[in-house]
């Protein structure tokens, strides 16, 4: 309590409303220098400035994601001081019937507290693997994240504000400041059309795995949307607009998280009119143990395992194959702790004999649509790489 | 060209680089002397600076320092980039927002990489570049052009353990 205090400058008087403690990960003054604050020197940083960082596929073998390996993925400088006391959270927009602020404390004391497990996954996850290549951070496998968040339900909060029948979207507006230091410059306003704002599952929230946001995630307060571009979680949360129209703000128009209407070939310049923006996120699955690279002793038996998701949908079957996919085998999958977050698989693997393998993990959603074994549609900014996950395995 | 024309030019280039090395030994006498005997030739004086920055608020964009020390194979470590025509360009231009990770992350061909400054300049603040654009593009588009990876890659750089 003693390091917020000094952060912000004086008592936390709710801080019992926590949880937990309120200490924020990563908000210690003197932890800029080495690494991300907050954060695991583990994850591999794609850019120091701003922060973007992933996590290795083998760390991920937790069904919660302990909060200093969650990936990070920032669009401008986080808010350096931060007063919780103070913060506001304003809802406003063409769509309600009287904007109305209220502070953190507010949200806790008249609203019902919900928590979730919620699969966030960057919406660029995978794009290293585009050819032609496409630009921006290129994100390997491990841009997405299931941690346990906690706050109150948006659909809650706009009933009580009151929303008109004409609302069509929400878009969120946070306390981050654009790389060029304009401070009336937004750095990145997304949101999603108002029925799946309106889910139980869409948060506002003001803690992660039982404790305070880390910093890079958006302390003290976000709004989280699980199954989609984790980009509509919006970080720092100040504002959201209820809108009468598709949101439209930055990050929002053009190529940003945005696919063409059709599949197009590789390398097609696609004009912005023909681009439609990207809501659930596909099936998809990670191998999270072992770490590519084990050696097996010969004769010997070792399991794999991992997750699975499928935005907005529950993954119904989970299999492996250790022969490039000539066969297929099925693994125990279990249901996830509740909608959207994602779910452990498992299985045993007996090497046929000597020699070099990979093991292939492939996903099926409950419509039956199973993850590419290459890379899926080509699009101009990268977004959607489902292709299976892959690891290196030898037998001695 | 004939025999004449040959020996004119044989005896301009040997002018040129008689001259390139006087020009050469002048300098190092002068860098000599200078270092020798008025160390502290062109150290400023403390309180006509502090005067300065009083009456001046322009500050200088960082220029990153491009010695010998710092640069391995080819590199420029401090900031990763590859060291050609116009790097310096590129560090202080391209490094003025964000880290240059961005930059030495991506691949692109010269076109490409025109679309990229474009798009920063008409939505992420980005100034017009004037004639350091084409310097910039060609460095860029030389040093970070796109490789064919084909479809899906081979699993690389593995590091084998023991299970
Ligand atoms: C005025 C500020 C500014 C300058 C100067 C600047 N950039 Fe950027 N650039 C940005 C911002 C903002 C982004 C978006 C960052 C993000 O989303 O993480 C960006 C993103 C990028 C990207 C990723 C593109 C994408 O679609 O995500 C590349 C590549 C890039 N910059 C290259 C350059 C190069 C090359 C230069 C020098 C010519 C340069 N930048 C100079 C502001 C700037």
């Amino acid at each position: 309590m003693a390091t917020l205090a000094a952060i912000v400058g004086s008592k936390v008087v709710f801080a019992e409303n926590f949880p937990d403690e309120l200490e924020p990960i990563g908000l210690e003054t003197n932890q800029q220098d080495d690494g991300i604050p907050g954060k695991s020197n583990q994850l591999k940083i794609l850019n120091s400035k701003p922060w973007n960082a992933e996590t290795p596929p083998h760390l991920l073998d937790d069904e919660v994601t302990p909060s200093h390996l969650m990936f990070v993925r920032n669009n401008g400088i986080p808010p350096t001081e931060v007063d919780v006391q103070n913060w506001t959270l304003t809802i406003d927009g063409e769509s309600v019937n009287k904007p109305i602020t209220f502070g953190i404390k507010e949200l806790m004391n008249d609203f019902d507290h919900h928590s979730y497990n919620l699969t966030l996954e960057c919406g660029g996850n995978g794009r290293s693997e585009f050819n032609p290549p496409a630009k921006g951070n290129q994100w390997g496998l491990g841009a997405v994240a299931c941690t346990k968040w906690t706050g109150v339900r948006l659909k809650d909060i706009l009933n009580k504000v009151g929303i008109k029948d004409n609302a069509v979207y929400i878009g969120y507006y946070g306390a981050d400041t654009h790389l060029t230091g304009d401070p009336d410059k937004v750095v990145i306003s997304r949101g999603v059309p108002i029925k799946k704002a309106l889910e139980d599952e869409t948060l506002i929230a003001w803690a992660m795995n039982d404790k305070a946001i880390p910093a890079m995630n958006g302390y003290p307060l976000r709004l989280v949307i699980g199954g989609w571009p984790a980009s509509v979680s919006g970080k720092w949360l100040t504002r959201i607009s209820v809108r009468d129209k598709e949101h439209d703000g930055p990050k929002m128009g053009g190529h940003s998280y945005r696919v063409p209407k059709f599949p197009v070939p590789p390398g097609t310049k696609v004009p912005d009119d023909q681009m439609k923006i990207i809501e659930s996120m596909p099936v998809k699955s990670i191998i999270t143990y072992p770490k590519t690279g084990a050696v097996i002793p010969k004769g010997g038996t070792f399991e794999v395992r991992g997750n699975a998701w499928a935005g907005d949908l529950k993954v119904t079957k989970m299999e492996i194959s250790i022969d490039f996919g000539v066969n297929w085998t099925k693994c125990e999958l279990k249901d996830p702790i509740n909608r959207l977050a994602w779910q452990r698989w498992s299985t045993k693997v007996k090497l046929p004999e000597f020699g070099y393998y990979e093991v292939w993990a492939r996903a099926t959603d409950e419509k039956g649509v199973a993850q590419p074994m290459v890379l899926p549609g080509w699009n101009p900014k990268g977004y959607l790489n489902n292709a299976s996950h892959r690891i290196a395995v030898r037998q001695a | 060209m004939d025999d004449k024309s040959l020996i004119e030019t044989a005896i301009r280039q040997a002018k040129k680089t008689i001259n390139i090395g006087l020009m050469v030994m002048v300098f190092c006498l002068f860098w000599f002397v200078q270092n020798q005997f008025y160390p502290d030739l062109f150290q400023g004086n403390d309180n006509i600076s502090q005067l300065d920055s009083l009456q001046n608020d322009f500050v200088e964009p960082p220029m990153f320092e491009l010695d010998s020390a710092s640069i391995e194979n080819g590199i420029h470590i401090p900031t990763g980039l590859i060291v050609d025509d116009g790097v310096q360009d590129v560090m202080t231009t391209c490094g003025a927002c964000h880290s240059l990770d961005l930059v030495t992350q991506n691949r692109a061909t010269e076109e490409g990489w025109k679309e990229i400054i474009v798009w920063m300049q008409e939505t992420q603040g980005l100034w017009d570049l004037g004639d350091r654009e084409e310097i910039i593009i060609t460095y860029l588009g030389k040093n970070y052009a796109p490789e064919n990876t084909g479809r899906r890659k081979n699993l690389e750089n593995v590091e084998w353990y023991n299970l």
